[in-house]
């Protein structure tokens, strides 16, 4: 998923309708961004340490990455239906064969989050299969726009977000695919563990007008083990 | 063994300045000797050695008074050299009240004493300990308020008298943060009972914090003897830091003070700039006690302090106390210090033994085989001193308070007591614990702990070393045995045969020209506990309040005890009668910043938000949003929002809307779910319309107001305002959970951008753009609602008419909202469209007479007086509030909403909240107000009261300078009454009309 740098030109966010709420910021951090599911992500960083970072303590924006909820009575077994794979256990993610993950959110409600790649046919389908007339007590909610999509990595992780969260996020007491929704920083948020092989990796998904105070509120509480903003090539 | 230190350039008035210089190897634990440090202190140069402390450097160059006391202005220094009295609160110059034995030095500190005028060796209020005795205790209750206007007279001086030290308001601030904490086991206190609960809880394999609030762990094993041979405790020390160290399950934190015991063991941890707030499965305590200090006249003096205190002087920082001292002992540790001395070289002049028979051990036959003198059934009876102890005179013990005759002065430059200890237990009692006095030890004792709290060593009343170890580890086991992590029998715990003879009941000898302080941090001498209790005041808390024992900065560490046992000497109870006062957190001083920062507020920006900072807008807040209130500088608000108002009328304007709520309603009972909701009717709304809506709570005040877009039989998409779309939202689900109607809802607001273009030309506007909405007026009529694409971004348009003019909200996901606003602005170039702000609406919206929830409404407003009759669908059976409402229209109204302009146009513009008066009766009030750009004159609204709101009739508001305007009701709305602005025929209210953004 590297940029095309063998181009003359890069996309920049604003070349996209579909923008990052904090692509000022990441600019501003000298991302560079490549083209993923119709958005400009960043891939990389122009300075050096991204790849040491993302086992350290690194934060990435997916914001523009496609995902879905769905929500109402009989969400669990509408996506069974529907060919998504799940338990009917909150609190609890489950990835798909397509990369996709489903994190059950509670007995009403399921997010999707599309893989790191963009891929998302399964997301398209299930949102173009959807009509309210057809619902029967799953509707779909738009949580492409709702909530910003961060991913935080690396073995500090749990460290940082002891700073802003009351939650015991450390690997012995979340588990992987684990779900917390919480606060952080005095913000609702939802917490997923996601580990990347060996290295401790959160999804952190929250209102996306409140994009801005969280990446500032992050990158702050990272300061203390050095950490950075990190592409999506970092992560593997 | 005394190395000459490097000298101060201190006061040639200490010509009889005590001991100087550092001891040598062996003393010295917590400073580097390589890196030295110069500070100053009181505007004089001195040196230090990284690891020192202010005390300990200024001790070491013979500086000892470091303050002044807080009554009587006595010169005080050193007394536990553990931050535990307020001797040593000193000033620095971005920090007030800071204590010179726990603060470290550093190069080019710059230090100051406290509480003084003048300087700290010539106080100018030191004449006030001359007049002791028209302070008597209590006096504060008494004095300074007869007769009757003193108080004024006397407010000014005590205050600028009182107080330590001062606030420099000018100081950077610091970044403090906290972190949260967790752990199977914290143990609290670093010494031999705390570091071997923590090996026993680790070796099973539990998470432990073990913390403690000095820099190194150890407690009293870093600086007492337990013993003849001073090199045990610091080898066992060693060996218990080797264990801790191989556990890898034990995080050490030092330099950590724990301040608190809250439920479920929850615990704040105060270490540098963080607040840690843990959370502990188990907490074993494991503080410690604290030594007693005696009572005897002048035991104040710099150069008095407790044995303790002169074992940590010289084991950790390498000073020696002074060159010649006396000792005071009821216990061992006298004895100890005696051998801690003589291996420093110190001179002793006499150890001073309170037991005339006390029991002969290798301790007793040390003194004699080095020739020290030991007086035995003897005490001090008064150290002689002006500014520093020179002398003491000893006086036989012949009873309880009784002494014989003094003897002959003995010359010395220290005097160090031993005459016993108590535990230090306030975090026993934070956590819901409790204590009983124990007449066999003299000392309290631990009598109840709440379920997931024990307690270790001292503070567990055990003293006998290896008797400490074992308490320690049964008590690490135990907390693993309770977390199931090992079973069986517990370790042992061997008899602790010292508690009963470490502390003298009662070391307290009156002296008939008093001066014996029993707190010194309030100045309280033996007589003013004894007349407290003469006056009436004779329990223990009314004791403390009346004399103030306890409430100095140490919080009755040092004089409790001494209070407890005066105050039933005199009533005639047993010190477990009389009790103790309460002890409440925090354990030690909590700074604002630890408990404010790091501070989180959030903030919500549209998607938009960039655009109009680049565009200049002057942006304000709206909850957690922020907004611009209008484009261009400050200081021509005024006109910049006039023309703003002008170009949206006259041409077209464009406005983020993005802050609204948005919720969708989707599901067979939408209708009636929205129905029962709101007050108006919709079970017949069509879809692809629009309707108002208006939101009642039970007792039928409007909460509320929006618009219902129905996009399908089974979905609304339903706005409200920026500030209440959260308690709709809750309220909406609060009321399902009862209803369980077939319906979801969901609030969407941050997931859509919208805008509302506005203007005459405003159609001509979004008609450029690619899109698949048919905008022409017989397609799109007032109120109608189309879903769609403009340039492939999925809109939802609502042709609706907050500010009056032809307009369409445009709603968009918030990923895209930038990209609409910049098409928007693109093709509104050639019309000369203009971005318009908040202050613009609110204009645009008074003049068109909609009102705004929460500005022109109350907590108390019901729709009939808010002139919103017209909202509410009486033929419904049921909606939100209905019950309400109807008792509340049968009664009549007391007051209404109306329009207003005023009589004068010469008369200034009221503001809002503005009074209405009538007779001297307050009976309404202005809520919404403006000099109307488009109208040219002042427009406003009120509640009036019922028979005034007919249009035409005069009323009075009551402005600023208390003048009286009058305003007179005008028919609303102000502006386009017969709505001809939005293309539509006919005068008549549609029933869909009044729409919000």
């Amino acid at each position: 998923m590297s940029a095309p740098e063998g181009l003359t030109t890069l996309p920049l966010p604003a070349d996209f309708q579909r923008r990052s709420p904090i692509h000022r910021k990441l600019r501003a951090s000298d991302a560079v961004f490549g083209e993923v599911a119709g958005a400009a992500i960043p891939v990389r960083y122009r300075d050096d340490g991204e790849e040491e970072a993302a086992k350290e303590l690194g934060i990435a924006d997916l914001s523009p990455l496609p995902r879905l909820g769905f929500k109402g009575r009989a969400v669990l077994s509408d996506m069974n239906t529907r060919g998504v794979t799940l338990d009917f256990r909150p609190n609890r993610a489950f990835r798909q064969k397509d990369g996709t993950l489903a994190a059950v959110l509670a007995m009403t409600e399921v997010l999707l989050l599309s893989s790191l790649d963009g891929e998302a046919s399964m997301l398209e389908k299930l949102d173009a299969d959807w009509s309210v007339e057809t619902a029967e007590g799953a509707y779909l909610v738009p949580r492409r726009d709702s909530h910003f999509w961060f991913v935080i990595t690396g073995r500090h992780a749990p460290s940082m977000f002891a700073k802003i969260c009351a939650v015991d996020l450390r690997a012995k007491s979340f588990s992987n695919l684990a779900i917390a929704q919480t606060s952080i920083a005095r913000s609702n948020a939802i917490v997923i563990r996601d580990d990347r092989g060996e290295t401790l990796s959160y999804h952190l998904l929250g209102d996306s007008a409140s994009a801005g105070y969280m990446w500032d509120c992050l990158l702050d509480a990272m300061a203390e083990w050095r950490g950075r903003p990190v592409g999506l090539n970092a992560l593997g | 063994m005394i190395d000459e230190a490097p000298a101060s350039t201190s006061d040639p008035r200490q010509v009889t300045a005590p001991a100087r210089g550092r001891l040598g190897a062996g003393f010295g634990l917590l400073i580097d000797r390589g890196k030295p440090l110069g500070f100053s202190f009181e505007g004089r140069a001195y040196r230090g050695y990284e690891g020192d402390v202010i005390a300990s450097a200024l001790a070491a160059a013979g500086q000892w008074v470091l303050s002044r006391s807080f009554k009587y202005h006595r010169p005080r220094g050193v007394l536990t050299m553990a931050g535990q009295d307020a001797n040593t609160l000193v000033q620095l110059p971005d920090e007030p009240n800071v204590l010179a034995d726990r603060h470290p030095i550093a190069a080019g500190l710059e230090v100051t004493g406290q509480n003084y005028r003048g300087s700290l060796e010539q106080d100018d209020y030191a004449w006030l300990d001359h007049f002791g005795r028209f302070m008597p205790v209590g006096f504060y209750y008494r004095t300074f308020f007869k007769p009757k206007g003193a108080w004024q007279h006397w407010e000014p001086r005590i205050r600028a008298m009182a107080g330590l030290g001062v606030v420099n308001k000018e100081a950077a601030h610091g970044y403090y943060d906290k972190a949260y904490g967790f752990y199977d086991v914290v143990v609290v206190g670093g010494g031999p009972a705390g570091m071997s609960a923590a090996i026993e809880a680790g070796k099973a394999g539990l998470d432990v914090l073990l913390l403690d609030e000095w820099s190194v762990l150890g407690g009293s094993l870093a600086y007492a003897r337990f013993g003849p041979d001073g090199r045990e405790p610091r080898r066992l020390r060693r060996k218990l830091m080797a264990e801790i160290e191989a556990i890898a399950t034990i995080e050490v934190m030092t330099s950590a003070v724990c301040t608190g015991a809250f439920a479920d063991n929850w615990l704040p941890v105060i270490k540098g700039n963080r607040l840690y707030k843990v959370r502990a499965g188990q907490v074993i305590l494991a503080t410690g006690s604290f030594e007693q200090p005696m009572v005897f006249r002048n035991n104040d003096l710099p150069g008095v302090m407790l044995s303790s205190a002169a074992q940590r002087l010289m084991r950790l920082y390498a000073v020696a106390p002074g060159r010649r001292g006396v000792i005071a002992t009821a216990n061992d540790h006298g004895y100890e210090l005696a051998l801690d001395l003589l291996e420093a070289g110190v001179e002793i002049a006499a150890v001073v033994d309170l037991r005339r028979d006390p029991p002969p051990n290798e301790l007793t036959d040390a003194m004699i085989e080095r020739g020290v003198r030991v007086e035995r059934g003897k005490t001090v009876y008064e150290a002689i001193g002006k500014d520093h102890v020179q002398a003491v005179r000893l006086a036989r013990v012949d009873g309880r308070e009784r002494t014989g005759e003094p003897g002959a002065a003995i010359a010395c430059d220290f005097v160090c007591t031993a005459t016993g200890y108590s535990p230090a237990g306030n975090l026993v009692w934070y956590a819901g614990g409790a204590f009983t006095y124990d007449d066999d030890t003299a000392m309290h004792r631990i009598s109840a702990l709440p379920k997931g709290v024990t307690s270790a060593g001292s503070l567990n009343g055990v003293y006998q070393l290896d008797s400490v170890l074992a308490d320690g580890r049964r008590m690490g086991w135990h907390a693993a045995h309770v977390l199931g992590k090992v079973e069986g029998a517990p370790p042992s715990a061997p008899a602790d045969g010292l508690s009963s003879r470490i502390t003298h009941p009662f070391p307290i000898f009156p002296h008939p020209k008093g001066r014996e302080f029993v707190d010194v941090d309030e100045d309280l001498q033996i007589k003013d506990i004894k007349n407290a209790v003469a006056d009436g005041y004779d329990d223990i808390q009314l004791v403390k309040r009346y004399s103030t024992l306890g409430m100095g900065p140490s919080q009755g560490r040092n004089s409790n005890i001494a209070g407890i046992r005066l105050v039933a000497d005199a009533t005639g109870k047993t010190p477990d009668e009389v009790g103790t006062t309460t002890a409440r957190p925090p354990f030690a001083p909590e700074k604002f910043a630890h408990l404010a920062g790091r501070a989180f507020e959030p903030v919500r920006l549209t998607a938009m938000h960039h655009r109009h900072v680049e565009a200049g807008a002057e942006m304000m807040t709206a909850g957690l949003w922020m907004r611009p209130a209008f484009y261009g500088p400050k200081d021509q608000a005024e006109q910049l929002i006039a023309l703003e108002v002008a170009n949206c009328r006259g041409n077209v304007g464009l406005i983020d809307v993005s802050t609204l709520g948005g919720l969708d309603i989707r599901g067979p009972d939408a209708a009636e779910f929205i129905n029962r909701i709101y007050t108006w009717a919709y079970l017949k709304q069509q879809v692809g319309r629009a309707r108002y809506l208006l939101m009642c709570d039970e007792s039928g005040v409007i909460i509320d107001d929006g618009v219902a877009c129905r996009f399908h039989e089974q979905h609304y998409y339903v706005t409200a305002t920026t500030s209440g779309v959260d308690a709709v939202y809750r309220q909406m689900l609060w009321w399902n959970a009862q209803w369980r109607l077939d319906v979801d809802i969901a609030n969407v607001t941050a997931a859509y951008a919208g805008v509302n273009i506005a203007g005459p030309r405003s159609r001509e506007v979004v008609e450029t753009l690619d899109t698949d909405i048919d905008f022409s007026p017989e397609s799109f009529p007032y109120m109608g609602v189309r879903q769609g694409h403009i340039a492939g971004i999925p809109v939802r348009v609502l042709r609706v008419g907050f500010v009056g003019e032809l307009g369409y909200e445009i709603h968009c996901p918030s990923s895209m909202g930038e990209a609409l606003w910049d098409l928007l602005v693109e093709a509104g170039e050639p019309f000369a469209l203009r971005p318009f702000g908040v202050e613009a609406q609110r204009v645009m919206r008074l003049e068109k007479g909609h009102i705004i929830i929460g500005q022109d409404t109350d907590g108390l407003t019901q729709p009939y007086e808010a002139d919103m009759g017209w909202a509410i669908g009486k033929k419904k059976a049921f909606y939100v509030g209905k019950r309400a409402v109807e008792i509340q229209n049968a009664k009549g109204e007391v007051r209404k909403l109306v329009g207003f302009t005023l009589r004068h146009d010469r008369d200034p513009c009221p503001k809002e909240c503005h009074l209405v008066i009538r007779d001297d009766d307050i009976v309404g009030r202005v809520t919404s107000v403006v000099v109307s750009p488009t109208l040219k004159k002042i427009i406003g609204l009120a509640y009036v009261a019922a028979d005034q709101a007919e249009v035409g009739k005069r009323f009075q508001i009551k402005i600023e300078d208390g003048r009286m305007i009058e305003a007179v009701v005008a028919p609303m709305p102000f502006y386009d009454p017969e709505n001809l602005r939005q293309d539509l025929p006919g005068a008549e209210r549609s029933p869909d009309e009044g729409s919000k953004a």
